[in-house]
């Protein structure tokens, strides 16, 4: 079959026709998911605030589990599956090894996150994003799950075949890209954390007609081990998009290729492990297994993450200094193009996912910590500081230079693009500490009514938690707005765009994040 | 330069460096090559620290020993 490409203007790669039309594809369904899921947040939030609590406690948990698969599985995946297919074939400037697959990828993709909200919306599944045994959804709940895993586990796949392609046709010399490599952890991680999917959903779809039993505690264990590496798929295919918009954003250097590889390797080798902070509670498991899994194996993956919290700023920095940016201790940062949308989305998903997601990460994860933090607003207030403040913000920053260069369309409502990313951010900020605080008073995750009418005993918050959850819905809405004008922004501008025109985008030549001393080429 | 509706790093990449800057690295004492960064990294272990303990104080409230 005859490759079709074309020639990138800014970066000189040839973009085959189908990894264009592939990436499309997937965006576009990331940013539909983005939209149900974010319809749903704010249907959840509303009913959080309890001056509002808009629905009923039906509505409520169904809206929440929406919110959750919506969210966490169906947009991040979709949209990390569109970053596989920019990592894979375009920057290694070769071809889709098998594209009949990869559409074939997508369509079971689509089915199944089609079929599971439709159950959702349909009252068939009121059992929130963990679906905990002995809850019980319609079997075609299960079995939308498992037609969009196996989607994405095929598009891992063909990521990984195009590595082989690329290496046997000699697309690229020397190493593969840091990016490359970055989203290569990503796609391994997606592996192990797929092979769990399928060996929890099955036997829980099998279980839901009938034809056998499952035991709860093993299915929280293996189901964790699902839903936890699920999220550290994010972190490494986000620190991949780091490295991408440093480089370019402010043409960042890469300090030590060696270190950054090492840190994404520590992601693959200890991740899972981690997933055991998620049964800290749970009676079914001796204390050493917890905390060798929590408080030893989990830090490495930490220590992954500080690394690379260091690298990409240094990065970006040493990048600055070395274009003339050298006064003071931060002059390099004052002079950065803080209204490159793609720039501020890099700094505060740094920013936020560092000091807010990673430090209440931490500290909650550790075992004796967890007895006051566990079931509490804190957990959500956290991985909404990692998954939202952190990944989406990532991810909508690489959305501001995908539409130019992939879609081949300007940005539609420049000014407001400008400013999207600080509502965004600065909503999620606002939302996840007051969430951590609501947390602190003992204030429960995925519950309905913290007043606890009707119920058979009486309890009291402190009557600071009324306060404290005002702020944090004031700054939920915030960041819906900032999720809505991101929304608003790359439809109108997908759709409705101005098209580039010829010799509007430069030769660029931003610094790699490949290495010391090659061009733009090898970045995007 | 700007241009409407295209992010700065399109129309405007950034310059490129040459073959060798590795050795041109600017080093500004002590702090090494990125001494905004490193300062930027200390407040975050600062914060880390205070968070951290902050939480073992408040378990100390609840799990008195004695």
């Amino acid at each position: 079959m005859r490759w079709i490409y074309r020639v990138c203007p800014v970066t000189g790669l040839k973009i085959d026709r189908q990894a264009d039309l592939l990436i499309r594809a997937h965006g576009v369904a990331a940013t539909v998911a983005l939209l149900i899921g974010g319809i749903a947040a704010v249907l959840v939030l509303l009913t959080r605030w309890q001056a509002v609590h808009l629905l009923d406690a039906v509505w409520f948990y169904r809206v929440l589990t929406v919110h959750g698969m919506t969210m966490l599985i169906f947009f991040i995946l979709f949209f990390e599956m569109a970053v596989l297919y920019f990592a894979g074939p375009v920057l290694l400037n070769c071809r889709v090894p098998a594209p009949r697959l990869g559409w074939a990828a997508f369509g079971l993709m689509v089915v199944g996150a089609v079929l599971a909200e439709w159950m959702m919306w349909t009252g068939r599944a009121d059992v929130l994003l963990s679906s905990y045994v002995p809850l019980r959804a319609h079997p075609l709940y299960y079995l939308g799950i498992i037609l969009f895993a196996v989607g994405a586990l095929i598009v891992v796949l063909q990521f990984f075949a195009s590595l082989v392609v690329a290496k046997r046709e000699r697309t690229y010399e020397g190493s593969v890209p840091l990016i490359t490599f970055g989203a290569a952890t990503a796609a391994i991680i997606a592996v192990i954390t797929l092979g769990h999917g399928a060996g929890i959903y099955i036997p829980t779809f099998l279980w839901s007609l009938g034809l056998m039993e499952v035991d709860p505690q093993i299915y929280r264990m293996v189901w964790w081990a699902l839903g936890h590496s699920s999220q550290q798929i994010n972190v490494a295919a986000m620190v991949s998009v780091w490295y991408l918009l440093g480089a370019l954003t402010v043409g960042s250097v890469v300090l030590n290729e060696k270190i950054s590889r090492t840190a994404f390797v520590l992601y693959v080798l200890f991740i899972s492990m981690a997933s055991a902070h998620h049964l800290l509670v749970d009676p079914g498991f001796g204390p050493a297994w917890k905390v060798v899994n929590t408080s030893y194996f989990m830090y490495m993956a930490v220590l992954a993450s500080m690394l690379h919290g260091f690298t990409v700023p240094a990065g970006v920095e040493v990048g600055q200094r070395l274009r003339g940016f050298t006064q003071g201790l931060f002059g390099w940062i004052r002079r950065a193009p803080w209204g490159d949308p793609g720039f501020s989305s890099l700094v505060l998903s740094v920013v936020v996912f560092g000091f807010v997601g990673g430090i209440t990460g931490v500290t909650i994860g550790t075992e004796q910590i967890n007895i006051i933090a566990h079931n509490t607003l804190r957990v959500p207030g956290h991985f909404h500081a990692t998954v939202v403040s952190g990944t989406a913000m990532a991810f909508m920053g690489l959305t501001y230079y995908l539409i130019p260069l992939i879609f081949r369309k300007k940005i539609a409502f420049w000014p407001l693009a400008k400013w999207q990313p600080y509502l965004f951010a600065g909503g999620m900020l606002i939302f996840s500490v007051f969430m951590s605080f609501a947390g602190g008073f003992a204030v429960p995750r995925r519950h309905w009514d913290i007043t606890f009418s009707n119920a058979p005993f009486d309890l009291q918050f402190s009557p600071a938690v009324d306060l404290v959850m005002g702020v944090m819905a004031v700054g939920g809405l915030v960041a819906a707005v900032g999720g809505a004008l991101y929304i608003l922004i790359t439809a109108w501008s997908v759709f409705f765009g101005e098209p580039i025109r010829e010799g509007e985008l430069s030769n660029g030549h931003v610094r790699s994040a490949a290495g010391a001393g090659e061009s733009a080429a090898a970045i995007a | 330069m700007a241009m409407y509706g295209l992010p700065p790093g399109l129309v405007n990449p950034p310059r490129p460096l040459p073959e060798d800057d590795e050795e041109s690295l600017p080093v500004s004492g002590r702090l090494g090559p990125a001494p905004g960064t490193l300062v930027l990294v200390l407040i975050f272990l600062a914060a880390f620290a205070v968070y951290y303990f902050a939480n073992w104080k408040m378990l100390s409230f609840l799990w008195r020993i004695g």
